[in-house]
């Protein structure tokens, strides 16, 4: 009867067990910021045509890409292939699109012109230098053969994306 | 008199005057050439310019297979660079513009010397554009603002306009000295007149005052009997009451038609005629 209360005593003295969970928390700060710097607008040169160029009375859009880690990321920036809004189309549009660095904040930059690759609508770079770099993209779309444009709102997209290496 | 206004109204502004910072941004310094001055930045007459910020922009043109090497600087009053930036762009292919940004320590622009962009090696630079941000003190927009302003004196001195600001010596003032040789002389005139000037004085006082408390009196008096009038006359018109009762109307109307009274119309036109022709005699010619 000794031995029973002694074990009972024993028992009932134990600590009972506990779990414990400890978060971790952690913040990324982010390298890379896209900024559009100037939105595009397209001209209508021609009753089949919208272009964003200058010289058909558009403006080019430009997006600025900021980076604070040097050869770390990849910048994409892809022309439209098709308006995100606009009147009833009835015939296939045409897409062109191109897009190149217009400015840089460091001479180490001046590379990124020659070393992009293109394929499709995308244009790839090696952001290899910390810093800021403008891209402009131009995009025209010629609709049918000859055909005019109905009347009403045209948007198109440009993509840009900021790709972890 | 006019110096002492001038000096106060001076005095108020400059104590009025406020010092807070104003921001600000310099054209493009280098738009008409590579090399300039600095003495064109920020307003005139400010005090404190300092140089906050430098941001330059051009655009290489070159081979790639060339070397060449940018500088972008301003001198430092009393040598050496305040502020310098070199681009290496040897190796390196032209025709992307270049933009940089530098935040400077708020230095005083005394201290910057000519600014220029300098070209080593084969190449040259196209589009530049370098432009400064400053902050000042907007104290000394008014050279009057302050005494320490730049221009203070001159800003004085053209205000005053034709107001001669020699020395002003009061002794050599003739009418001063005139003045002040006839008061020693009569100084002691002046000490006997003055007694019999007081006691006389005090005579006048002494009778103003009693004239006046006989005025007082009699005022007072004559206002008293004035009210006490008005409340016997006003007693009678008080005590007075009309007899109640209703006023009732007594003159009726006997069948309710009125005909026209051709006897008064004829009396009436009959003394219109009478005016009309009276008034038509004073027109007539006189026999």
């Amino acid at each position: 009867m000794n031995k029973l209360l002694i074990v009972g005593l024993a028992l009932a003295s134990c600590s009972p067990a506990y779990a414990a969970e400890t978060p971790i928390t952690g913040n990324v700060q982010t390298r890379c910021l896209i900024t559009t710097d100037t939105n595009g607008v397209f001209g209508n040169p021609l009753p089949s045509k919208l272009s964003t160029t200058a010289a058909d009375g558009g403006v080019v859009p430009v997006v600025r890409y900021d980076v604070t880690l040097a050869d770390a990321y990849l910048a994409k920036v892809t022309t439209p292939t098709s308006f995100s809004t606009s009147p009833s189309l009835t015939d296939n549009v045409t897409w062109t699109g191109s897009t190149t660095v217009t400015n840089t904040t460091d001479v180490g930059m001046a590379g990124y012109e020659a070393a992009k690759v293109t394929y499709g609508s995308t244009t790839q770079y090696d952001l290899t230098v910390a810093g800021s770099t403008w891209f402009s993209s131009e995009a025209s779309a010629v609709y049918g053969v000859n055909k005019s444009f109905p009347g009403g709102s045209y948007t198109a997209i440009v993509l840009a994306e900021c790709i972890a290496k | 008199m006019r110096k002492l206004i001038a000096v106060a109204l001076l005095a108020i502004y400059a104590t009025s005057a406020h010092s807070e910072y104003l921001y600000g941004i310099s054209g493009n310094m280098a738009g008409a050439g590579h090399t300039w001055g600095m003495s064109g930045i920020g307003p005139g007459n400010t005090r404190g310019l300092r140089i906050n910020g430098v941001f330059y922009q051009y655009t290489p043109v070159k081979n790639t297979e060339d070397d060449m090497v940018v500088h972008v600087r301003n001198k430092r009053v009393g040598g050496g660079y305040i502020f310098s930036e070199t681009d290496d762009w040897s190796g390196l292919p032209g025709g992307i513009p270049i933009t940089k940004g530098f935040i400077i320590d708020n230095l005083p622009i005394e201290l910057w010397g000519d600014g220029s962009i300098d070209v080593e090696g084969t190449g040259s630079v196209i589009d530049a554009n370098v432009v400064y941000s400053y902050k000042y003190n907007n104290d000394c927009l008014t050279p009057m603002s302050d005494p320490s302003c730049p221009g203070y004196t001159d800003a004085v001195l053209g205000m005053m306009g034709n107001i001669d600001v020699a020395t002003y010596d009061p002794m050599g003032d003739k009418n001063i000295t005139d003045v002040l040789s006839e008061k020693a002389d009569l100084e002691e005139d002046a000490e006997q007149d003055e007694e019999k000037e007081d006691s006389d004085r005090l005579e006048k006082i002494l009778s103003s005052v009693d004239d006046s408390v006989l005025s007082a009196n009699v005022i007072s008096q004559n206002l008293l009997m004035f009210a006490m009038t008005n409340i016997a006359t006003m007693n009678t018109y008080y005590d007075k009451k009309l007899a109640g009762g209703v006023y009732k109307e007594t003159v009726v109307l006997d069948g309710g038609n009125l005909p026209d009274n051709k006897k008064g119309a004829r009396a009436g036109l009959a003394q219109q005629i009478l005016h009309t022709k009276m008034v038509g005699m004073q027109y007539e010619p006189k026999e």
